[in-house]
């Protein structure tokens, strides 16, 4: 449900400051919250820099995550190397679609429409692009919301590799592209939590859907 | 306008965006519904309260739920004749112990330590509540302490991505082997439904509620 708006005014406007810790709404004179005694500070400018510089690490580290093996396989003696796409063809020929796409879905859309997402989200705010904010918001909250969804692959390898370890006969073990992944997820996660997302509203006049 | 002029502690009926600081008037809801920001359509605020008894016994449950599915096997697999079993623990340890100590920090941290947490820190809020000690210096920056990592610890705890989890592997090694699930299996899902529940109960603005009441 949508709350009718009164005006258009930001708390910046009227002198209220929300602290960003409990929602607390403090007197523009107060150094510290009123509830929660943390800073109070009208925006976190600095943290738009601190978000670019943790999503081009996550950006990356993307690069190892998706060309070298994120698994090893042994079967009968034989050993493959499984990259996060091979691992998802070799779910297809086994005839599980369905798995296949909920992991394609964590593994690869996930973490690129992260890392693209959040690389657009950031030059919106960085050089002012005149796109709709609304629309850009919405995709901010998609990806808060989808992000951690990531970690499912990293789960399933932590269960495989605890199961499947028959030696030579059957042996599932971690590979590189585990580690990079994992970081990858971090640094997105760190990157789209540091954001004070009020910086990109504050251009609100030029770029607006609503009259 | 007037609201410059005035203290905003006063102002019970404003409320000031996360997301994009437009400034909303706060309303009353009809129950289960959730008002957004009309502008950036980030969650401003739900139900001002939340049922203490209800969270309290949703939360004892997850906490009993929580030790069987960490002690038992989540999920079992037998090949040719032998039989290999896992807990979420002793998973998030195989990978360490291969030296992907990134990996199994990152499992330790979703699936075992941040639910703990999370439902030790609801506990020890509950108690602090329901005992009054919110009124005395030390129980309000212990709630304090707790309510300012609360958010951070609900996005880590990552229950309902291990349900999933085991699911996709019981599929993956189908393949090649029989796969069965355990006691643990049914516990640590149980445990899923129910902390999602207790979740959905909580609420942090009520709980802010009881430091600020205590200042006055
Ligand atoms: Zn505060
Ligand atoms: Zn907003």
């Amino acid at each position: 449900m949508s709350v009718n708006q009164t005006t258009k005014a930001r708390g910046v406007d009227i002198g209220v400051f929300r602290c960003q810790v409990c929602g607390q709404l403090n007197d523009q004179h107060d150094e510290y919250c009123v509830r929660c005694s943390s800073a109070i500070s009208p925006r976190n400018y600095r943290s738009l820099q601190n978000s670019w510089a943790l999503l081009i690490t996550a950006a990356i580290l993307l690069v190892p995550a998706n060309i070298y093996p994120i698994t090893t396989l042994t079967k009968s003696g034989i050993v493959t190397h499984e990259t996060i796409f091979s691992g998802i063809l070799r779910l297809v020929h086994a005839d599980l679609v369905p798995i296949a796409i909920i992991v394609f879905t964590a593994s690869i859309l996930v973490p690129w429409l992260k890392v693209l997402g959040l690389a657009f989200y950031l030059s919106a705010i960085s050089f002012n692009i005149p796109i709709s904010r609304q629309k850009l918001m919405a995709g901010f909250h998609i990806i808060e919301w989808i992000g951690r969804w990531s970690m499912l692959d990293l789960f399933v390898i932590s269960l495989s590799v605890a199961l499947v370890s028959m030696g030579q006969l059957l042996d599932a073990q971690p590979a590189p592209a585990a580690t990079a992944f994992a970081l990858v997820i971090f640094f997105t996660q760190l990157a789209a939590k540091t954001l004070d997302t009020r910086l990109l509203w504050d251009q609100l006049d030029k770029n607006d859907d609503t009259p | 306008m007037i609201i410059s002029s005035t203290k905003p502690r006063k102002h019970c009926n404003l409320i000031v965006c996360r997301g994009c600081d437009l400034v909303v008037s706060k309303r009353a809801l009809p129950s289960g519904v959730r008002a957004v920001c009309p502008q950036c359509h980030t969650p401003l605020y739900d139900r001002p309260y939340c049922a203490m008894n209800g969270v309290l016994a949703l939360c004892i449950t997850s906490i009993l739920l929580y030790i069987p599915s960490m002690l038992f096997p989540v999920l079992e697999i037998h090949f040719l004749g032998s039989i290999r079993s896992s807990t979420v623990f002793q998973g998030a340890m195989a990978v360490w112990h291969q030296g992907y100590w990134v990996v199994g920090l990152g499992v330790l941290l979703g699936a075992v330590i941040a639910p703990a947490v999370l439902l030790g820190s609801i506990m020890a809020q509950m108690i602090i509540i329901q005992t009054g000690w919110y009124r005395t210096k030390f129980g309000r920056d212990t709630l304090n302490g707790l309510l300012r990592y609360h958010s951070f610890i609900n996005q880590m705890s990552m229950l309902e991505i291990y349900v999933i989890s085991f699911l996709v592997t019981s599929f993956q090694l189908s393949d090649f082997a029989d796969v069965y699930f355990g006691l643990g299996t049914l516990c640590f899902t149980l445990l899923f439904v129910v902390t999602l529940f207790l979740q959905r109960e909580y609420n942090l603005e009520h709980m802010w509620g009881y430091v600020s009441e205590s200042d006055d």
